[in-house]
């Protein structure tokens, strides 16, 4: 149960993290875009999808593995 | 600031008294962070309250083993399923190393198994198997012997079948989507193909059930993972997959969306990459298990049944529940059931899957036979003396699984350049999307361009298609699944194929120690000699009236009651000669010079020349004779007959069989060879020079062994101590490697990093010639994996495409990953052709037959 509660609140807490780095690199992409080219509104906004994607898959794991060992205290 | 305190209960091992429970008690209450200290003697527990910012687990445990107390340590291995790779061993060790209470974890993929070493009461299995579930895999406890076998083979087959279902699926799908989207090239055959089938929604319809059929098993075991903030290679092929099959989507949907239209409609992308992994994963499953086929014949030579006499019958019942003292009774064609000692009967039992030896071993009363075994010619009795966990098959397939369990450390560094590797490769695909996004697309595309092996053009993709495109190949192709296979695998072929020859490695560190080594040092006595002294030369004098034999008898009946090692000696070489050996008439026992004696009415004087000189007897014409044994390290005995110089006997410990033709080998591998002894100079020194040893180390204490080996070292070298597991333990330790030779099969007993089950010095030469040929091996293999990657990232970033105008495509990326871990398995395959170059008559027929058809269930014919 103790387990489960700090899984919860791992998640809550590294989702507040991780989501806000997706979302800026995907804005700053599109932000890129319009500065440095002619490109169409769609493949911008695809292109800022794939980056907000990959750039959560890059910050998912080593967000949450951080705050889950600062939330243990790493006992061992 | 608000303290996070945590209570625990530690079993607490070697307590006996209030004192002990004070003593414990004390050692914990002096750490800093811990209070409530209670420890209960009845229960062996510590009960104690801590701060887990100020104190560790691991703390408790030394300040406990300070004052001469243990924690209590258990072991359990669980069976993982769903491992693909390198990554994949890194999260399920994470997970496992992050419960509370867990000192260590070992996995390993080859056998799919984590081996985790815990506090009971701390941590259980269960959560174990939770932590392990939590990160996307599927754990359970392992059992012992025939059961894990069942299992292990079970989940295998479920596998392949699993994949090879998913494989028919994808492929079959795969195939037709491919035929749709190439209708336009497909000339002559255009008229066996139905125009519908090219359509792009149709396409797309046969797409989706690939995707989400055979396919799902990457998105859902990337998700499970990703949630706990694990990533690994499913993860690699979820984005591929899921990227290609999206944009095919929207593409096909909304062509006007501005990703491409339909000319990037890369549904055959989805179908064909999803086919391709599978394919891989497939074939994996087929070939991984036979790597590992070496332990799966150890336990096959498990007997399932055994006859034993109860209560004066016959009764037949399940191998392991023979009890210690159960007389058993074994026909020929049989196997034996468990360790016990023969008491009647008489036969030949073949050894050869235990200890390498290829002849048949001789059993009779009084003799040991070893459970698994196969009787061949006679029928005998024999009582238990080991059973279950504890006979020599059990042991030695616990040493084995536990070096196939253990890790080098080449694949420690190659477990974290492959764990790492995921994320890295995230990173490079955002770099390739960015870079041919706003720069790479504007200067080099070329709407005639191609993907490699395929006439289809990319025409009209768009900045965002062709960018999204290398950056989904980039993904595909970096997957390092080759990376994690490559050394586990071999290790695993490697330590089994030298159990085949009695050669037992305790860890797949001991391999590539092994590898490594430039000094062998041999201890002389019971590793290079036989360790007992015995007649070497019988010369007699001119003067002398009896022949050699006779000499030899005379000497043998005057030291038949000595207790000299050299007296019996003496008496041993004139029985093996056949000679009668009376009592003497009379004996009188001249301590530190010998004996006399008189022999049927015969004088006989026997001892050293300081004892013929002191009775006046000139032996001035043998001293010649005498010296050269002498400089052949032999100890000479002087035999005087009636006053007169009789001749003299030489006596030596003498070298094994194959001693001299294990060093010539050891030369070849271009190795030093050092002897060590506790011998004088010259003894050293003659033996040295028949056995064509390097250098010797003589007149060194058995305590000061260890201190030379250390000097070895300090010159910077590698050095592997061969010898008796229990003498030599210092020296063993103390060296790179330790080899305990001929310890028989009590391998739990021994010391040293490798155990030589016979007493045949050769099997240091296979130790060798084994851990090269693996090591050789892992770093094939480590090339063909790291070679795969390194020349397809840049490919699959589009490197060469500013000079060729060609992509990789996803699809052929992920046949090319998929090549990759075939060839490191089937490329590690290859050691099981490996044979020593040492002479060993025929091969040694482990797992021949099939023991759990062959019951070892036996009554002796005369019963």
């Amino acid at each position: 149960m103790e387990h489960e509660q700090v899984e919860k609140e791992v998640a809550q807490k590294s989702a507040l993290i991780y989501l806000p780095i997706s979302i800026g690199s995907a804005l700053l992409f599109l932000l890129a875009t319009a500065f440095s080219g002619d490109y169409p509104i769609m493949t911008r906004v695809g292109g800022m999808v794939w980056i907000g994607l990959l750039s959560l898959i890059v910050s998912m794991p080593v967000v949450i593995s951080r705050v889950k060992k600062q939330l243990q205290g790493k006992p061992l | 600031m608000t303290k996070n305190i945590s209570e625990i209960t530690l079993p607490i091992n070697g307590m006996t008294c209030a004192s002990c429970v004070a003593h414990v008690e004390d050692a914990l209450k002096e750490l800093p962070g811990t209070s409530n200290v209670l420890v209960n003697l009845a229960t062996n527990k510590a009960n104690l309250s801590y701060d887990p910012q100020r104190v560790k687990l691991n703390d408790m445990r030394r300040a406990v083993e300070d004052v001469g107390y243990a924690i209590a340590i258990a072991e359990q291995t669980l069976d993982v399923r769903g491992m693909t790779c390198a990554s994949c061993v890194d999260h399920v060790q994470g997970a496992l190393k992050e419960l509370h209470g867990v000192q260590d974890a070992v996995v390993n993929l080859g056998l799919n198994t984590a081996r985790v070493t815990y506090i009971p009461g701390v941590v259980s299995t269960a959560s174990m198997k939770r932590a392990v579930r939590e990160v996307g895999y599927e754990a359970q406890e392992r059992s012992e012997g025939t059961d894990a076998l069942d299992r292990e083979r079970q989940a295998r087959e479920d596998e392949i079948k699993i994949q090879g279902r998913n494989l028919i699926i994808a492929g079959t799908i795969g195939l037709i989507v491919m035929i749709g989207t190439f209708y336009d090239m497909a000339g002559p055959f255009k008229a066996f193909i139905p125009v519908w089938l090219s359509y792009k929604w149709v396409i797309g319809l046969l797409t989706t059930p690939i995707v989400f059929g055979p396919g799902r098993q990457f998105f859902s075991n990337s998700w499970r993972g990703l949630k706990h903030g694990v990533t690994d290679m499913n993860l690699l092929y979820a984005t591929g997959i899921g990227a290609a099959y999206g944009i095919a989507v929207i593409n096909t949907v909304f062509p006007k969306a501005g990703f491409g239209g339909e000319g990037a409609t890369f549904f055959e992308s989805a179908a064909l990459l999803t086919a391709f992994i599978i394919l891989g994963r497939w074939l994996e499953a087929l070939t991984r298990g036979r790597t590992s086929e070496a332990i799966r014949k150890l336990m096959k030579l498990q007997p399932k049944v055994a006859r034993v006499m109860r209560n004066g019958r016959e009764e037949e019942i399940p191998a392991d529940e023979v009890e210690l003292g159960d007389v058993i009774l074994v026909r020929p064609g049989e196997s034996i059931a468990v360790d016990g000692q023969v008491f009647e009967g008489y036969s030949a039992v073949d050894e050869s899957m235990l200890t390498g030896e290829s002849l048949p071993v001789e059993k009779k009363a009084g003799d040991p036979v070893i459970g698994g075994t196969f009787n061949k010619t006679g029928a005998f009795k024999f009582k238990a003396t080991r059973v279950g966990k504890d006979t020599s098959l059990a042991q030695i397939i616990k040493l084995v699984e536990d070096a196939q369990a253990s890790k080098a450390p080449i694949q420690k560094l190659a477990d974290w350049v492959a764990g790492h590797f995921i994320l890295g490769v995230h990173l490079l695909a955002v770099v390739v999307f960015i870079f041919w996004f706003f720069f790479g697309y504007q200067m080099f595309f070329d709407p005639n361009s191609s993907f490699i092996m395929s006439p289809y053009k990319l025409g009209e993709i768009g900045v965002f298609g062709f960018s999204l495109l290398l950056s989904v190949t980039v993904l595909v192709i970096s997957c390092p699944c080759a990376v994690g296979l490559a050394t586990p695998s071999a290790m695993m072929a490697g330590t089994g194929k030298a159990a085949e020859f009695g050669v037992l490695f305790k860890g797949a560190e001991a391999i590539e120690n092994t590898s490594k080594l430039q000094t062998i040092v041999f201890d002389k006595t019971g590793t290079l000699t036989k360790g007992e002294p015995s007649v070497t030369d019988v010369v007699v004098s001119g003067l002398s009236l009896v022949n050699d034999n006779q000499l030899l008898r005379f000497a043998a009946i005057a030291e038949k009651n000595s207790e000299h090692p050299l007296g019996e000696a003496i008496v041993h070489g004139a029985e093996s000669r056949g000679l009668q050996v009376t009592g003497p008439d009379s004996f009188n026992s001249i301590p530190g010079h010998g004996v006399e004696a008189n022999v049927n009415g015969s004088e006989i004087l026997l001892g050293n020349r300081k004892l013929m000189k002191e009775r006046g007897v000139d032996f001035a014409a043998m001293m010649s004779q005498a010296e050269a044994l002498e400089v052949d390290g032999k100890t000479v005995m002087f035999v005087a007959v009636d006053a007169k110089p009789g001749g003299l006997i030489a006596v030596a410990d003498t070298l094994k069989e194959y001693s001299a033709e294990a060093i010539k080998h050891l030369h070849k591998l271009g190795l030093e060879v050092v002897m060590i002894t506790g011998d004088n100079r010259r003894t050293a020194d003659a033996i040295a020079r028949k056995v064509g040893i390097d250098r010797v180390l003589a007149e060194v204490l058995p305590q000061d062994k260890a201190e030379e080996v250390k000097k070895l070292q300090a010159q910077g070298k590698k050095v592997a101590m061969v010898g008796d597991g229990v003498n030599d333990a210092p020296a063993l330790a103390q060296a790179e490697v330790g080899m305990a030779i001929g310890s028989g099969t009590d391998v739990a007993k021994e010391t040293g990093d490798i155990i030589l089950i016979k007493d045949d010095i050769r099997d240091v030469v296979v130790a060798l010639e084994v851990a090269k040929a693996t090591m050789r091996k892992v770093k094939q293999n480590l090339f063909w994996a790291f070679f795969y990657n390194t020349l397809g990232i840049p490919l699959g970033a589009g490197l060469f495409y500013a000079f060729a105008s060609v992509v990789i495509s996803p699809e052929l990326a992920g046949l090319m990953m998929a090549v990759s871990s075939i060839s490191v398995t089937l490329n590690t395959l290859l050691l099981k052709r490996f044979k020593p170059s040492v002479g060993r008559g025929h091969k040694p027929k482990q797992g021949s037959g099939n023991a759990q058809l062959r019951p070892a269930t036996a009554s002796v014919g005369d019963d």
